[in-house]
């Protein structure tokens, strides 16, 4: 058992931070109050190299591995990028554009996947629906073949990325009556007939994603875009989730750690009653509690992408474990710092309630708490 | 990075369970019931045939304290919470004193026996008002024309009443300095209080020991040195011994609500098909592996020399210790009446979770500890 990284992991941890800090961190605190998605940060990710990290090279990726691009996500929330812009970053790289990459066409993988890599465009992926959430198999949105055309009807709901996508993986049912196996894949290009994207929806955190409704209304697709299989949609879904329960979680992990580095300095700093509150000791636990949880999920990320990378594609129980476990218990610390703020955490200034905000989402989104412990519970 | 271990470290956990797997009483259970004598006998029986697979020899031989030897200690605490304490206040905190600090005369004449599992010992830090980070002690190691003159109190010392070996904390003559005194349970001057019933850990051989000017030659003496770094590092040892022990106690108590949830029925179905029972058997599998995750780099850590070791060892002791009283606290709803009955496995260790927490560095000190290495470094 061995939880070291390597010297060049360790080495690009720092630059992600360097560029972050330089690059990013400064244009966060007005996206996130105007509730604006940021263009040019979002290109930046994809020049730098983020945004395909662990795609081929020959498919203008880097060849990384899944711990380091892990890694490069917790570097982020540990510069202070905040959860929207690493929403977004995740929604693109992994629901999306991973989906392509792990099951599509040498021709969809061709023109997709560099233009995904770069930032050239902006991938999002429709699964949710306003009646269907985790219970995938009761999706109504539609695929119906027509020689070699398949046209989609229906709505998708809460799609990050949504009103900024230029290319969409959308799941529909092409069997009626097959439940899971009925669930198939497509590509859709923004501007398709009959393909549309409803407004941003405002939401209390991750303000700087946009998310949306996904309309289709007798949207005709070739059937070049069915990515895989038909009725290999469910699959690939399930894989799909399973970087929401891995790599989206290692920036909110590094965002609690930029959070426990402000408190600190905070603590030093704040004078009250002729010293700093640091020497109190219901400041310290508080710190402690921070830290403890840090600690304790950052390995839990970890333990799915070093899964992955073994050859591992479907880990149900780590994610699941993963996922509730920062979902659930990563409310409290964000809670701690804000609390030790005082006053001042209540205000925008002082970032510490944008982290609040943003953690509200952890246990809710990419199934919610409940659905990691129905998950848990049946594979014991 | 490689979560996995390797095929020796799988073969000897195999080894571990292997020698329980026809065991069907627990060992060492029920220590109120037995005299000392006998209870002293069947640890002895017990720890002889752990040392057959190398259990008592971790971290004393070639191989530091690591993500190993932790995997071993929960197999073991799993099985017998009692049989756990007693092996490793005597191999994992004895054995690592006179390891690191014994002279090559003392390693020689004690340590064999230890790894073999044919003697016992334990270490008495702990007395009221002592803090690690400071030297000063109530016990007292006064200078003789013959050696050492110990006297002092040291209350609830694990082991006391059936050890061989007790080393005694305490400070040479009144000054900053501090030793450890090696006294054999033979030793006059040396008591042994009565047994006081606790909250938990009641199979445990735990009792006051007072030394009254306990002669003690000058070869069985460790020290004099900084009493602060010492009795620091003892404290660590302990609480890596206690966050592994947490973690066992949450298999057993997972493994005893989940064999009940699918046994059990209620309205014609197993408990485990009700959400409020398989969800909170999902968050204490959460726990178990969260908590596991983290011993395990904290002892990498440790092993390895990092720049937070002592920091995750204090992250882990107050994680690992305080998520085993939720973990048994929620296999105990799942139990009901079946786990409120004594010597149910739950209820055992609702009960030993609090000795764990109040154990070693307690959870409210070691955050202190974790706050000041934070306010430190960043």
């Amino acid at each position: 058992m061995d939880f070291a990284f390597t010297q060049e992991q360790n080495i690009f941890r720092d630059q992600v931070i360097r560029f972050a800090k330089k690059e990013i961190v400064p244009r966060v605190p007005e996206h996130d109050l105007n509730g604006a998605f940021d263009f040019h940060s979002f290109g930046r990710l994809g020049e730098f190299g983020i945004l395909g990290l662990h795609f081929p090279e020959a498919l203008g990726g880097s060849d990384a591995d899944v711990v380091t691009t892990v890694m490069a996500g917790e570097a982020l929330g540990e510069a202070g990028v905040d959860g929207g812009l690493s929403l977004a970053y995740g929604a693109h790289t992994f629901l999306c554009a991973d989906t392509i990459l792990s099951h599509g066409t040498p021709a969809q993988k061709e023109r997709y996947i560099p233009r995904l890599a770069s930032g050239e465009w902006i991938g999002c992926m429709g699964l949710t629906e306003p009646g269907a959430g985790s219970d995938v198999a009761s999706m109504s949105t539609r695929a119906e073949r027509r020689g070699d055309q398949y046209r989609l009807n229906g709505n998708k709901m809460f799609i990050t990325n949504g009103p900024v996508a230029d290319v969409a993986v959308v799941y529909a049912k092409t069997g009626r009556d097959l439940g899971h196996a009925g669930i198939s894949a497509f590509i859709v290009e923004k501007g398709t007939p009959g393909f549309s994207a409803g407004k941003n929806i405002e939401k209390m955190g991750v303000r700087t994603s946009h998310t949306s409704e996904l309309i289709f209304e007798d949207c005709e697709i070739p059937e070049e875009n069915l990515i895989g299989p038909e009725g290999g949609g469910f699959l690939m879904a399930l894989q799909t989730v399973e970087w929401d329960r891995s790599a989206l979680l290692a920036p909110f992990v590094g965002g609690m750690s930029y959070v426990l580095s402000k408190a600190v300095r905070y603590a030093r700093e704040r004078y009250q009653f002729g010293r700093p509150i640091s020497e109190f000791q219901a400041v310290k636990h508080k710190l402690a509690d921070i830290k403890i949880f840090v600690e304790a999920a950052r390995s839990l990320c970890y333990r799915i992408a070093w899964c992955k990378d073994q050859g591992r594609p479907l880990n149900h129980l780590e994610a699941a474990v993963a996922k509730l476990f920062v979902g659930d218990w990563g409310l409290s610390p964000a809670n701690d710092a804000m609390i030790i703020f005082g006053g001042y955490g209540y205000c925008h200034e002082y970032e510490v309630e944008r982290a609040f905000r943003d953690s509200r989402l952890a246990p809710i989104g990419g199934g919610t708490s409940d659905i990691q412990k129905k998950i848990i519970s049946k594979l014991i | 990075m490689n979560f996995d271990f390797g095929h020796r470290e799988k073969a000897f956990q195999e080894k571990i369970r292997a020698l329980f797997s026809d065991t069907r009483a627990e060992p060492l259970m029920g220590w109120g019931e037995e005299s000392m004598s006998a209870l002293r006998r069947e640890s002895l029986t017990w720890l002889n045939r752990l040392a057959h697979t190398g259990y008592l020899s971790l971290a004393l031989e070639d191989e530091p304290y690591g993500p190993a030897t932790v995997a071993a200690q929960q197999l073991l605490a799993a099985v017998s919470p009692a049989l756990y304490v007693c092996a490793e206040t005597s191999a994992r905190i004895f054995g690592r004193l006179m390891n690191a600090y014994g002279s090559p005369q003392l390693r020689s004449q004690v340590l064999p026996a230890i790894r073999h599992g044919e003697a016992m010992g334990t270490v008495a830090l702990s007395e009221p008002g002592f803090h690690e980070t400071r030297a000063d002690m109530g016990t007292v190691g006064s200078t003789t024309s013959e050696g050492f003159r110990v006297s002092g109190e040291k209350p609830q010392v694990m082991n006391a009443p059936i050890a061989d070996w007790i080393a005694v904390a305490g400070t040479v003559d009144n000054t900053d300095a501090a030793a450890f005194f090696l006294v054999s349970r033979h030793d006059q001057g040396l008591f042994m209080g009565q047994k006081s019933p606790p909250l938990g850990c009641e199979d445990l051989p735990m009792c006051a020991v007072t030394l009254e000017d306990c002669r003690v030659d000058p070869a069985y003496v460790m020290g004099p040195m900084d009493g602060r770094e010492v009795f620091t590092e003892v404290r660590i040892w302990e609480n890596q011994v206690l966050a592994a022990g947490a973690l066992g106690l949450m298999q057993r108590a997972l493994d005893t609500a989940v064999s009940h949830a699918k046994r059990h029925q209620s309205g014609g179905k197993p408990l485990i098909a009700y959400q409020e029972v398989g969800f909170k058997l999902a968050e204490m599998l959460t726990l178990l592996q969260t908590a596991q995750l983290l011993v395990y780099r904290a002892a990498w850590m440790w092993e390895t020399g990092g720049p937070e070791a002592q920091e995750l060892a204090y992250c882990a002791k107050v994680f690992s210790t305080e998520s085993a009283e939720e973990v048994a606290s929620k296999a105990l709803h799942i139990l009901g009446q079946t786990g409120f009955a004594h010597k149910n496995p739950a209820e055992g260790a609702y009960r030993n979770a609090k000795y764990l927490q109040v154990s070693g560095t307690a959870s409210a000190l070691s955050r202190m500890k974790i706050a000041d290495g934070l306010l430190k470094n960043r």
